[in-house]
């Protein structure tokens, strides 16, 4: 059988079988949509603040249209202590807290100071840090404008005022994803993950339910097997690769910085890595519905130890190392840099070349997996499942 | 229905796999995801920091930025080095102090200092971006300070004149920000569905090989009997997640944690009512896997804890309402951060009864009973 014969069988193989079909085709496309469909407003916007006003003056009712204008914070409405105002917030609808203390305005104009409370849900962190963002900037504002009116009649220029209140001009702008997006922020790590878990299931399916059959798979040696294998899963992934880090990544917003030749060359030892691993794996199991589980089961921690989502440098580090034998690992993060970042090749190669070891590794691994199946075919003994 | 259950649990014996799931796998694998995150707060995040200035008042805007517990200032000699660290995701934020910043700022004419913190690493980049401005702010106050008392007002004066409105923020109901309290328990609670979803589908498949049909005793008494079998395995594992978070991780929890059995058992008999739906529909293992892995595994996404529930689009807030994990985790944060009292939670839970209308298709799909030859 030659080469481009098996690749047809193995295409063939793929597509016939519903369950690789739907892992495959179906689960990717799914994905595509599901996946970032909670994040597709990208920021949090108008959160739902309670307001305890207890100065009930001109000034605190500025602050409040001040805080109310923010793009951050909806004024959802007003509340006569801070414990009717902590009930609310338990209710669910709310998750914000502003307390403007008697005296506010009488205060500030007496030049004595006063202290605003500011309170945020911080069971959830992106809607804590709106509110607390929208609430600090409502604040200075107002606090700038007393300020102003404090030291103009005091007899200062306009211009010596404001230069003596702000020494010194931050410029604080984010680089990379300015919008502060989450889409962009979860979809490219989310997607590489995707490719990689389907890989492996898909792999991982063909094999577990051909090992005790006989048929095409038995007239070619392992290691034209394992070829085969890899180029047919490898046609069918440059396809669905282009469909994630092309179009998807420009419907959603993603930066594309590298050029294609560098997301090529980067993603082939990846793909050969994953479905080498994806063969050496479906060597343990012979039920068909065991790859899709195992690799459901290790999706999460994958994600967690890839160091998008939370730092490397705070994950332990024996769970770091051990994670480097997962091609998804350094493929999330070397394409991260490549595509995001926009660091040059030099900067990945380090992955690049773990990646390629890992390739080395599983397809070696595949080889022997494939021997050893190959030789029980024919007895009746039920191998050990994983 | 005791001769079922002695059945079940024979082949769960006889199944190595499936008595992994139901004991030590999910085990290993939450107390995994734990460790990832015990870090808790970060903190001591490397962040660059180019100094053209190079004098005293440039370098106490340092001091002041490695006082901060999230930033650890490394220096870079030229902004190009400082930036190819960034693209590299060596640092997760740039600072850079101009030339001419001590005198600019001596002649009143007001330096700009530049800021750039990683977007792409959002969680990480909005920490720094915040602690770095309040730094920055800080290292500034005394410089306002004296330029206050030169124009003659007294110290008191001075400081009020800085800032006449002071803040003070509380973040509700978890004090110090910790994410092992934010993002470990829906994490948790996440694999503990996927969990019980392979588990029931797992159980459910096994009467595709059986030889012995049950057409004698129907398809319906034998679909109790896994669930009586397997709910009270999976429970434990849940009750495990709540030992583990409130009994060893001391988080604060508002009231007994014990009010959310309920909830969690609310959500067990759901997982596998949308399991036995869609098993008695595809009848075939490694489909029916399939298919519940593509409906399960994004349940994570959808629980509104790392994304605010009112700002996903409205198409996301439907999806969220199939997914029993959005049920349970709503009452979870309502009795942990609000202390919400057990009668409230009990009718919280009752959101979960639109699941028991999947009663009416199994009830159809299993008087059909299964198919003789399956592909």
């Amino acid at each position: 059988m030659t080469l481009l014969r098996l690749i047809l069988e193995e295409l063939k193989a793929i597509v016939a079988d519903k369950a690789i079909a739907v892992t495959l085709f179906g689960g990717v496309l799914f994905y595509a949509l599901l996946y970032p469909l909670p994040y597709l407003n990208q920021v949090p916007t108008e959160q739902a603040l309670v307001v305890v006003d207890l100065d009930n003056t001109s000034l605190s009712r500025e602050l409040i249209r001040h805080a109310d204008a923010s793009p951050k914070i909806r004024v959802a409405r007003g509340a006569g202590s801070v414990t009717e105002a902590q009930h609310y917030i338990a209710s669910g609808d709310f998750h914000g807290l502003l307390v403007i203390p008697a005296g506010f305005k009488r205060d500030l104009l007496l030049g004595k100071g006063a202290t605003l409370s500011y309170g945020g849900d911080a069971s959830y962190f992106l809607v804590y840090s709106a509110l607390v963002e929208g609430l600090v900037t409502a604040g200075m504002d107002a606090a700038k404008s007393v300020q102003l009116l404090g030291m103009l009649s005091r007899g200062e220029s306009f211009a010596g005022a404001s230069l003596s209140l702000a020494p010194m001009h931050l410029n604080a702008v984010p680089a990379y994803n300015p919008g502060l997006g989450y889409t962009p922020y979860v979809v490219p790590g989310l997607f590489l993950l995707i490719l990689h878990q389907t890989l492996l299931i898909g792999t991982g399916i063909l094999g577990a339910g051909q090992w005790r059959k006989s048929g095409y798979w038995q007239q070619v040696s392992a290691l034209e097997l394992l070829m085969g294998r890899i180029a047919a899963f490898g046609l069918i992934y440059a396809a669905l690769g282009a469909f994630y880090l092309g179009w998807c990544y420009h419907w959603y917003g993603v930066s594309v910085q590298a050029g294609l030749g560098d997301i090529a060359a980067f993603i082939v030892p990846f793909y050969v890595a994953t479905a080498a691993a994806g063969v050496a794996t479906s060597c343990l199991f012979i039920r068909r519905d065991m790859p899709t589980q195992v690799m459901l089961l290790a999706s999460m921690p994958i994600l967690f130890v890839s160091g998008f989502v939370w730092p490397l440098s705070l994950i332990p580090e024996p769970l770091v190392m051990a994670a480097q034998a997962i091609p998804a690992v350094p493929a999330i993060f070397g394409m991260l840099k490549l595509n995001q970042l926009g660091a040059g090749f030099d900067a990945v190669f380090s992955e690049w070349l773990m990646l390629w070891v890992l390739a080395l590794v599983y397809l070696a691994l595949a080889w022997w997996g494939l021997v050893v199946r190959r030789r029980e075919v024919n007895s009746p003994i039920t191998p050990k499942q994983a | 229905m005791k001769t079922l259950l002695r059945r079940e649990l024979g082949a769960l014996w006889q199944n190595p796999w499936q008595l992994a799931l139901v004991s030590y796998l999910p085990i290993l694998a939450m107390l995994a995801l734990w460790w990832l995150f015990s870090a808790a707060l970060p903190r001591q995040l490397p962040v660059a920091m180019v100094d053209l200035d190079n004098s005293s008042l440039s370098r106490e805007l340092g001091r002041h930025m490695a006082a901060s517990p999230v930033v650890s200032p490394i220096s870079f000699a030229s902004l190009p080095q400082a930036q190819d660290a960034m693209n590299r995701a060596e640092v997760y934020a740039l600072v850079v102090v101009p030339h001419g910043f001590s005198r600019e700022l001596k002649t009143a004419a007001q330096p700009t200092v530049d800021v750039r913190y990683n977007g792409q690493f959002l969680l990480v980049g909005k920490l720094l971006a915040a602690n770095l401005q309040q730094a920055i702010a800080d290292a500034m106050k005394p410089l306002a300070y004296s330029k206050q008392l030169a124009q003659g007002a007294n110290p008191h004066q001075a400081h009020i004149n800085i800032a006449p409105i002071a803040t003070q923020t509380t973040a509700l109901f978890n004090r110090n920000n910790n994410y092992v309290g934010f993002l470990v328990p829906p994490v948790l609670i996440a694999l503990w569905q996927l969990t019980a979803m392979l588990v029931f589908a797992n159980a459910l498949n096994r009467e595709l090989e059986s030889p012995a049909r049950q057409e004698a005793i129907g398809l319906l008494p034998v679909l109790g009997a896994k669930l009586l079998c397997y709910a009270p395995l999976l429970m434990l594992q849940g009750l495990f997640i709540h030992g583990l978070l409130f009994g060893y991780l001391k988080l604060p929890v508002a009231a007994s944690p014990l009010w959310l059995i309920p909830a969690m058992l609310a959500l067990l008999l759901a997982v596998f009512l949308i399991v036995a739906v869609i098993f008695l529909l595809m009848q075939e293992s490694a489909r029916v896997v399939s298919f519940c892995t593509a409906l399960f595994a994004p349940a994570f996404a959808f629980m509104g804890v790392t994304f605010p529930v009112h700002d996903m689009p409205a198409a996301a807030q439907y999806w969220r309402l199939l997914m029993p994990s959005s049920h349970y985790i709503d009452s979870h944060i309502a009795l942990v951060s609000y202390g919400v009292s057990g009668m409230e939670l009990l009718s919280k839970s009752l959101s979960f009864m639109p699941f028991l209308l999947l009663l009416l298709p199994i009830g159809l799909l299993a008087r059909q009973g299964l198919k003789e030859v399956q592909s």
